[in-house]
């Protein structure tokens, strides 16, 4: 028990004042993870909003592979960006392995299909009231899109708040296809990871601690957006 | 406007919910949509508002065909509609904000005077700066028919505008639905209200099922239903059922103990008479005149409907509903238990086929 009361004590210690090098971890995590959360988002807020408006022919099977791919293992994704990007790859001349862009595609492939599928979940209720709504007052496409994120801002809100939070946790795959490059490539999971492994249980205790208040901070920060 | 509508289907899943529409609407006039729940009322609405695209069938608006109009040529046609939602449909924020998005979408602009008053001539005013989602059910409508008057269309469609309103607020919306009317402007009302649509309409279209089971003139509809649905929905006092008979070059309907003289075609058949209360002639003792049906018995009951007293006459087992005024009620000594006579003609006898 003592040596969790001291490791925390002794993380605790290492943030006050924080190292570069610890600074410079939690600004690429939150730049990594953001991007790929924006990234994602600008695929998946449009794309729920069709999901949520139209109606076609096989609607209910795109719905279900959305669903499904909600679910896909981070690994396999790591698997798949690492297939397409090293220089073997499809886009291997991009030189993107193990850099911070190989980093984004794959977190924002993992964001995606989850911030779809919960903003679409949160939409179903709101969408269409909206859509008539604006339609019957003269909407044009482009107002009655607007009118249609506005009024189900708060689902968006939540369904990328999710995904942030699940991309800036995530570690085996981001560690696959970013290489876990001191200076480079690392971020708070994958240093966490190894320093705990190296032994250097405060480390990543203090690595732990301030992941866990970046990622409150960024919740915060989103939910008082919504609060307007 | 002119609108008509051609042979218009709509499913919805598998279901199906408009079974070919044929119809033309009364153009600057109160067009009043009755059927019961299901009739399909709402899904003809949401058509004509451009909500939803027709399985089938054809819409004219003005002539201009529903099916060659460009996306830009329907947001300009919503333009010209306004429509009111059977549960009120607002965007979350103030009264004033919801008022605001017609205008603003529409790029018209619109001061706050002109938002005072059609707040006044709902009943809303001084809620300018309220939530509107924290409005009472019957304000949320209102503010509805706010939002529409606002914007001052040619085309009005309103799904059942006083479902949830207290009886003084009715009286507002019918008013200002008249008012419309005079105006010029072409209303499509959808309601189950009869007494509504009795008061407000000039043409009636009755729907059930999906299907179009009678359209005309109110005064036309309202007494001489096509089918036993219409007259039963539009609550018409008496419709006794019987079999035509020929008798003596007289056409009779059979009705158990009595025998009702009427004019029509057919000679045989069952039948129901339909009899307007206010063509059945009251009186103490039998009166001579050219009315083939005079039927005698005892009063039943006496209500007081305001305006009229309706009575229940008894004549051998048929109980008929007639309507006295006060003073004639008081001059008879109309009460349960003394009897009067009825009388009316054979041409005021509506007949509906029963088979």
């Amino acid at each position: 028990m003592n040596y969790i009361l001291d490791g925390l004590k002794q993380g605790a210690a290492l943030l006050l004042p924080p190292s570069s090098e610890i600074l410079q971890i939690v600004v690429l995590s939150l730049a990594v993870s953001g991007a790929a959360t924006l990234l994602a988002s600008l695929v998946a807020v449009p794309a729920s909003l069709f999901l949520a408006l139209k109606e076609f022919r096989g609607k209910r099977l795109l719905v279900g592979l959305v669903n499904t791919a909600m679910s896909v293992p981070a690994v396999l994704i790591g698997l798949l960006v690492y297939g397409l990007v090293n220089r073997r790859g499809p886009l291997g001349t991009l030189g993107l392995l193990f850099t911070p862009g190989a980093m984004i595609l794959a977190q924002a492939l993992l964001a995606f299909p989850l911030i779809t599928a919960l903003a679409l979940a949160a939409l179903k209720g709101i969408a269409r009231d909206a859509r008539d709504l604006a339609l019957s007052l003269g909407a044009n496409r482009r107002q009655l899109a607007a009118a249609v994120i506005r009024q189900g801002r708060f689902a968006f809100l939540t369904a990328i708040i999710a995904g942030f939070s699940r991309v800036i946790g995530e570690t085996g795959m981001t560690l696959m296809v970013g290489g876990n490059i001191k200076g480079q490539t690392r971020v708070l999971t994958t240093a966490i990871s190894l320093e705990t492994m190296k032994g250097n249980f405060e480390l990543g205790i203090a690595l732990g601690i301030v992941l866990l208040l970046a990622a409150l901070a960024v919740n915060i920060a989103l939910q008082g957006l919504q609060g307007k | 406007m002119q609108i008509r509508v051609e042979n218009l289907w709509q499913t919805a899943g598998k279901k199906t919910i408009l079974r070919g529409i044929d119809l033309e609407f009364a153009p600057g006039a109160v067009n009043v949509i009755l059927g019961p729940n299901g009739a399909g009322k709402s899904t003809l609405l949401r058509l004509l508002g451009l909500l939803d695209k027709p399985g089938q069938g054809e819409i004219y608006y003005d002539g201009q065909k529903r099916s060659a109009m460009s996306r830009c040529q329907c947001t300009s046609l919503r333009r010209r509609c306004g429509f009111v939602f059977q549960s009120p449909l607002l965007l979350a924020g103030t009264v004033a904000a919801n008022l605001k998005f017609g205008p603003r979408v529409r790029d018209v602009r619109i001061g706050n005077p002109e938002i005072r008053q059609v707040l006044e001539k709902t009943g809303l005013s001084g809620r300018e700066g309220q939530e509107a989602r924290l409005l009472s059910g019957g304000e949320k409508q209102r503010l509805q028919m706010a939002r529409v008057m606002l914007l001052d269309p040619d085309l009005y469609l309103l799904d059942e505008p006083t479902a949830n309103l207290d009886p003084l607020s009715v009286k507002n919306i019918e008013t200002a639905i008249a008012r419309l009317a005079r105006e010029g402007k072409t209303v499509i009302l959808a309601t189950h209200n009869l007494v509504q649509a009795r008061l407000l309409a000039a043409m009636i279209v009755f729907l059930k099922g999906g299907s179009l089971v009678q359209a005309g003139a109110a005064a036309e509809v309202l007494s001489r239903p096509l089918s036993l649905d219409i007259a039963e929905f539009s609550a018409a006092e008496n419709i006794i059922p019987g079999t035509l008979v020929r008798r003596e070059g007289r056409t009779l309907l059979d009705c158990g103990h009595l025998d009702i003289e009427v004019v029509s075609e057919r000679s045989a058949g069952r039948a129901a008479a339909v009899i307007r209360p206010e063509d059945i002639l009251v009186s103490e003792k039998p009166i001579s005149s050219s009315a083939r049906n005079s039927f005698r018995g005892p009063v039943r009951s006496v209500a007081d409907l305001g305006a009229v007293m309706a009575l229940s006459v008894d004549c051998r087992g048929i109980l008929f509903t007639v309507f006295v005024t006060r003073i004639s009620c008081t001059q008879m000594n109309l009460a349960p238990g003394i009897e009067v006579c009825l009388t009316f003609k054979a041409t005021s006898v509506h007949l509906l086929p029963l088979d």
